[in-house]
């Protein structure tokens, strides 16, 4: 009996072992903890907000959820404050990024010309303080700088006659402002990979480009640009991304304001969902941004291939 | 009948003494459970009185055993923090204090246990009548006493008495004399580097509870059946935001503009307060809890020069001063209820308000606000008794759409303010926005 019994065990074990070793099932068991991860913090959240976002919902009352279908998302396309957080998001990004690139640039290019120099390094550190800060730490230093009664910047500007300046207190300000301290925030991030991009080149074609009476500008054009420009597109869509989610600092310093001249989407969302509690509204917004950052990544990173390729 | 007012005079004063005697005896062990090893936990807002709230809280201790944690936050955080943790169930904080026109909100939500039963069983102790009555409306919420208001506040308007006194001007008492004494102060070589006025201008709840405060002062109201002292203020709600006594109004804050420091249109309270401290503003309105700040030496140039006076008004008419502040309640998913009930019963009682406010508190009940040692101690308090006579609850809404309504009005108000709006297109348009609002979630 027992005899039987073992001969009809040896096969199933074998069978057993052979599928544990085989590469069928490790692979899955090396990618399911990944998948359970994803699944559990991204893609169920995920779905979730879509859920939420067709149907007219508070946050603090889940259980009286109503569908509306698309409702949601209508209100919003037709809402002039969202759309006026989309522009200005818009605005944001590609006007700080474009001034982040050329004065990082500037910079960049100083400091690997004087690379040689020792003390170079510790102020390659020291500039990028900056970008290590809390973004909301950096508001609420700015909002003390900028205080148009009692902050440091009017006082110097009063130094030399100039100001004083209503750095929140005026639309065009308030941007100008807001543009100013994303700037100073992050232009060291832009600076550290165009410098990684600079650095790579090849000091030899330096030469070649000096032997053929090449002129700063032809350098810049025919050899430094190429070298970076696929670092420069990895850095913007970064930056991009960053900028889509771009909230802290306009919600110390403005919350949105004046009028709707600093409203940006991801504060646009915020406020429907955690201070007004209108999980329905504040969903929708969220994947629409969803929606944004995707196709934006999924352009530049198309891109990004290409510029490799070539 | 004069005599007979003197008796009178003598046996209320005699009474009064009696229970303050009577109530500086209290026996708090004898009132309050035991409640030694337990940790009770109250979340509040870090204004000024969070320190006196610590200032006292030792007293409960040594008559419970009971710790007592009390943790701040920021505005806008401690309602989302507040009402995330209640739609969780949270009992992590046993005592919420909420603002008062939050109360619909998390009444609707259920997050507060109403304080009707403990009321009865110690009324002695809670002394409901008390409270002020707009502190005690804010509390209540669909005829029942949800929670204690321990924490009112009323609108006050301070001026610096030392540069009233160069100008030789009266304190203004109606928008008109405002405006006049503001101008007098902004850009005059006698008073340098001063301005007249800063006004809560910053978009969203600055600027939308600046309107709410100022509008009842100004003849009108914020919606058709919200008249003060009515039964039903939320019979129709349908807004009036854009009646002339509105319009009117936000025209009068455009032009306070002009008398204000540069950037005084991203001004919110801290930056008012801040200035006034300063010594950078002759006047401002403001929460009477923020008076002890101006009154600090220690934060405040300006401190044993300013007095307190009613808000202003609209000439021939007459001012509703704003009531607002902070009111206690039990955490209904809170695990220690037993222990924050007691708290409650401890900390709102005649006897330890009493402390708090000469801590620095905000005096929110008749007895505290007519204390000699409280008036000779905070000078404004006489004045603050005067505003809570002719106060009105219901000055904001306090309906679970408070929070977004006022941003929404506050929106449209500092498109006026920064002049991208007309008062009256910006007044159509908060019209139009709320009007939506309150019909897109069935209150309309």
């Amino acid at each position: 009996m027992a005899h039987a019994v073992s001969t009809t065990r040896a096969p199933h074990e074998a069978s057993r072992r052979s599928f544990l070793q085989g590469d069928r099932f490790q692979m899955t068991a090396f990618i399911a903890p990944t998948c359970i991860f994803l699944a559990l913090l991204t893609i169920w959240p995920f779905v979730y907000s879509v859920y939420l976002s067709v149907h007219s919902v508070k946050l603090t009352a889940l259980h009286r959820a109503v569908f509306v279908g698309f409702d949601n998302y209508i209100n919003l396309l037709s809402d002039s404050l969202f759309l006026r957080a989309m522009l200005n998001t818009g605005l944001l990004a590609v006007t700080s990024i474009t001034f982040e690139i050329v004065i990082a640039f500037v910079i960049a290019k100083a400091f690997v010309s004087l690379s040689h120099l020792k003390w170079v390094n510790g102020l390659r550190s020291l500039f990028m303080i900056p970008m290590m800060a809390t973004p909301l730490i950096v508001g609420m230093v700015f909002s003390y700088v900028f205080n148009p009664v009692l902050g440091i910047a009017n006082y110097l500007l009063s130094g030399i006659g100039a100001g004083p300046v209503a750095w929140f207190g005026d639309t065009t300000a308030a941007m100008i402002s807001i543009l100013l301290i994303n700037i100073w925030q992050w232009t060291p991030f832009m600076m550290l990979l165009i410098m990684a991009g600079l650095l790579s080149i090849r000091s030899d074609l330096y030469e070649a480009a000096r032997v053929d009476g090449a002129k700063w500008h032809h350098v810049l054009r025919f050899l430094e640009i190429p070298s970076i420009r696929g670092i420069v597109l990895l850095g913007i869509i970064l930056r991009i991304i960053d900028t889509l989610r771009f909230f802290d600092v306009v919600y110390v310093t403005t919350r949105g304001g004046p009028g709707d001249s600093t409203m940006v989407l991801t504060l646009y969302a915020y406020q429907q969902n955690f201070q007004f509690f209108q999980a329905g509204v504040g969903s929708a917004a969220a994947v629409i941004i969803l929606v944004i950052s995707i196709v934006i990544t999924t352009f530049a990173v198309k891109l990004l291939r290409r510029i490799e390729d070539e | 009948m004069n005599n007979a007012r003197l008796i009178s005079s003598i046996s209320i004063a005699a009474l009064l003494a009696a229970s303050a005697a009577a109530a500086q005896e209290t026996d708090w062990k004898s009132q309050l459970g035991d409640h030694a090893d337990k940790t009770l936990r109250v979340m509040t807002i870090t204004d000024p009185f969070i320190d006196s709230m610590n200032a006292v809280k030792d007293g409960f201790t040594q008559a419970t055993g009971a710790k007592v944690e009390i943790d701040g936050y920021g505005y806008d955080a401690l309602h989302e923090k507040q009402l995330l943790a209640c739609s969780q169930n949270d009992g992590a904080y046993d005592v919420l204090l909420i603002d008062g026109i939050w109360i619909g909100e998390f009444a609707e939500a259920g997050c507060l246990d109403s304080v009707e039963e403990k009321l009865a069983e110690n009324a002695d102790v809670f002394a409901w009548d008390d409270f002020t009555p707009a502190g005690a409306g804010q509390a209540s919420w669909e005829g029942q006493r949800m929670c204690l208001p321990v924490g009112t506040y009323y609108e006050l308007m301070y001026y610096r008495t030392d540069l009233f006194e160069k100008a030789g001007i009266k304190v203004p008492e109606t928008f008109d004399e405002l405006k006049e004494a503001a101008a007098t102060f902004t850009n005059n070589p006698d008073f340098p580097g001063v301005f007249g006025y800063a006004m809560n201008n910053k978009r969203g709840a600055a600027a939308g509870q600046q309107w709410f405060e100022w509008i009842y002062s100004a003849g009108g109201k914020p919606w058709v059946s919200n008249e003060v002292g009515s039964q039903e203020p939320y019979k129709d709600q349908t807004p009036t935001l854009n009646s002339q006594e509105s319009i009117d109004l936000v025209q009068f804050f455009r032009d306070m503009v002009a008398y204000g420091p540069p950037g005084v249109e991203a001004f919110a309270w801290d930056e008012r307060a801040t200035a006034f401290a300063a010594g950078k503003l002759a006047m401002i309105n403001d929460w009477s809890v923020r008076a002890q700040i101006a009154n600090d030496p220690q934060q405040s140039q300006i401190a044993g020069k300013f007095k307190a006076a009613l808000m202003p008004h609209k000439a021939g008419g007459k001012t509703v001063s704003p009531v607002g502040g902070w009111i206690a309640c039990v955490n209904t998913h809170g695990a220690q209820k037993d222990a924050a009930w007691d708290y409650l019963k401890w900390f709102a009682s005649k006897e330890i308000h009493r402390e708090f406010v000469l801590e620095g508190g905000p005096p929110s009940r008749l007895s505290a606000m007519q204390d000699k040692d409280v008036q000779a101690k905070y000078p404004w308090t006489e004045v603050l008794y005067e505003a809570q006579k002719e106060s009105w609850f219901e000055l904001r809404p306090r309906h679970p759409l408070a929070f977004q309504l006022i941003d929404t009005v506050g929106a449209q108000v500092n498109k006026a303010i920064i002049g991208e709006k007309s008062a009256k297109e910006a007044m159509d348009g908060a019209q139009d926005d709320v009007t939506r609002l309150l019909e897109q979630n069935g209150l309309l």
